[in-house]
């Protein structure tokens, strides 16, 4: 057994090559690279993608979801959003119609309670002045009246017509006196 | 001393059986005495592309990472258009890959961009999980106890990182990386100091690579020397009258113990070296 050793190790010793695991050979590093880009690339075309196609697959159909998920999210914060801003408008369009209303409602009172005094103080006006004729025409009346009565008691005591128009003109100028002292 | 008397030198054989090598001992099948090429000139530079141990052990580790993966894929396939769930081998393997994937790559990475680097992690993390446990297997031997291969492998990460950056920053947000505002400070003074920091932020661009590469190459090494010196004591006192066969199951069952802690950091170096990659990454891709 010792002796095998010793042989292998003498042949060992005979044989050329690097003395210790420290002697750095520059030809082992261009073996080094062509050896570990062929692995590399074999490995690339060959092997990974079988053994990778479901877990990449996997990933895609998550990352695909996980965006379709973030789509559909931001879709429906967009859409409440302009929910927002639509119920927003619409409260301050409605608030704005029915502010608008009240004034047009609030002018359209104000104007009818005008007109109605307006045509209250026609018709005053009106009655008034047909009342005032009135008096002027019974006034006037009146006047004739007493006139007439003053002159037929006149002639009643002087005992004699007195309708000529001298007679009555004195009359009527004593009425205006009388009229005039009061 | 017994190992002078008997010829045998612990140390050499340690170092021996750990460096990389011109041919393969497949006793007692044989050796396989690989092809040596001549050099190569190139300016300064002298390369020799002959294939060695470590490269052997390097493409079976690729063939067989490529062919775990392949026929996970394809078993993962056939079960899913059967609509069954996946099971077995192919169930374990996703498992792994998408643990990679997701927990190694994309969570350090950033969401954003981690997709994108992911082949790049998980790539890294099963070649050198394979060429990690290669190492423990009979006759089998460790790349990644190769201080080019874990070199090489940390230069890429380097390139991932530094061009990962640049795609993403742009050129004026890189050049930030090497010449960074200094919050605070404006004018001349701002840019005295960007350019004092300058010769820091690019060691501490090269120093990550170079610790990822010493790591992994360190580990990896240091449980074969542990393992080899551990088998050492067998011939060191094998000799020893009625002690032999306790010393021989001693070392055995510490061996196995040791090979069974190795089976832990071989997954955990494969780990921290792809998490680290993702993390320098993902650093990069968030600069500002």
């Amino acid at each position: 057994m010792t002796t095998v050793l010793f042989a292998l190790v003498a042949a060992a010793e005979e044989t050329h090559g690097p003395a210790s695991p420290f002697e750095v050979e520059s030809g082992l590093f261009i073996w080094t690279w062509v050896v570990f880009i062929a692995l590399f690339l074999l490995l690339k075309k060959f092997a990974w993608p079988a053994i990778l196609r479901a877990t990449e697959e996997r990933e895609q159909a998550i990352r695909r979801q996980l965006d379709e998920a973030q789509k559909l999210h931001a879709e429906a914060r967009a859409a409440l959003e302009e929910q927002t801003r639509l119920l927003g408008e619409s409260r301050t369009t409605a608030q704005a119609l029915v502010a608008d209303a009240r004034a047009v409602a609030e002018r359209e009172r104000g104007a009818a309670v005008e007109k109605t005094r307006e045509e209250q103080e026609a018709l005053l006006q009106r009655a008034r002045r047909e009342i005032a004729a009135e008096r002027d025409r019974a006034v006037q009346e009146i006047r004739r009246e007493a006139v007439d009565l003053s002159l037929a008691a006149a002639t009643k005591l002087v005992g004699r017509r007195l309708d000529a128009a001298t007679d009555r003109e004195l009359v009527e100028q004593f009425i205006a006196s009388m009229e005039k002292g009061k | 001393m017994m190992l002078q008397e008997g010829g045998l030198d612990i140390g050499t054989m340690v170092l021996h059986h750990t460096a990389d090598a011109w041919q393969i001992d497949l006793y007692p099948a044989g050796t396989i005495h690989l092809p040596r090429w001549p050099d190569i000139h190139l300016g300064p530079l002298t390369l020799n592309l002959s294939p060695t141990k470590h490269v052997v052990y390097m493409i079976l580790a690729a063939a067989l990472v490529f062919l775990s993966m392949w026929l996970a894929g394809r078993a993962l396939r056939r079960q899913r258009a059967g609509e069954r769930a996946p099971k077995g081998f192919a169930a374990a393997m996703e498992g792994l890959v998408l643990f990679v994937r997701n927990d190694i790559a994309i969570a350090n990475i950033g969401p954003e961009t981690g997709a994108r680097y992911a082949p790049f992690v998980m790539t890294l993390f099963f070649f050198i999980l394979y060429a990690n446990l290669l190492g423990l297997v009979p006759w089998g031997a460790s790349p990644t106890g190769n201080l080019a291969v874990t070199g090489a492998l940390a230069v890429l990460t380097f390139l991932a990182v530094e061009i990962g950056g640049m795609l993403q920053l742009g050129a004026k947000g890189y050049f930030r990386t090497i010449f960074p505002h200094i919050p605070g400070l404006h004018g001349p003074g701002a840019a005295v100091m960007s350019i004092g920091m300058a010769p820091i932020e690019v060691l501490g661009k090269l120093v990550k690579p170079f610790a990822l590469a010493v790591r992994l190459f360190g580990n990896m090494t240091a449980g074969h020397f542990v393992i080899l010196s551990l088998f050492g004591i067998i011939f060191l006192f094998g000799e020893l009258q009625f002690w032999n066969y306790g010393i021989g199951i001693a070392t055995a069952a510490l061996v196995l113990g040791i090979m069974l802690l190795e089976l832990i950091v071989a997954f955990l170096q494969a780990y921290v070296f792809a998490l680290l990659s993702a993390v320098f990454i993902g650093l990069m891709q968030h600069e500002h």
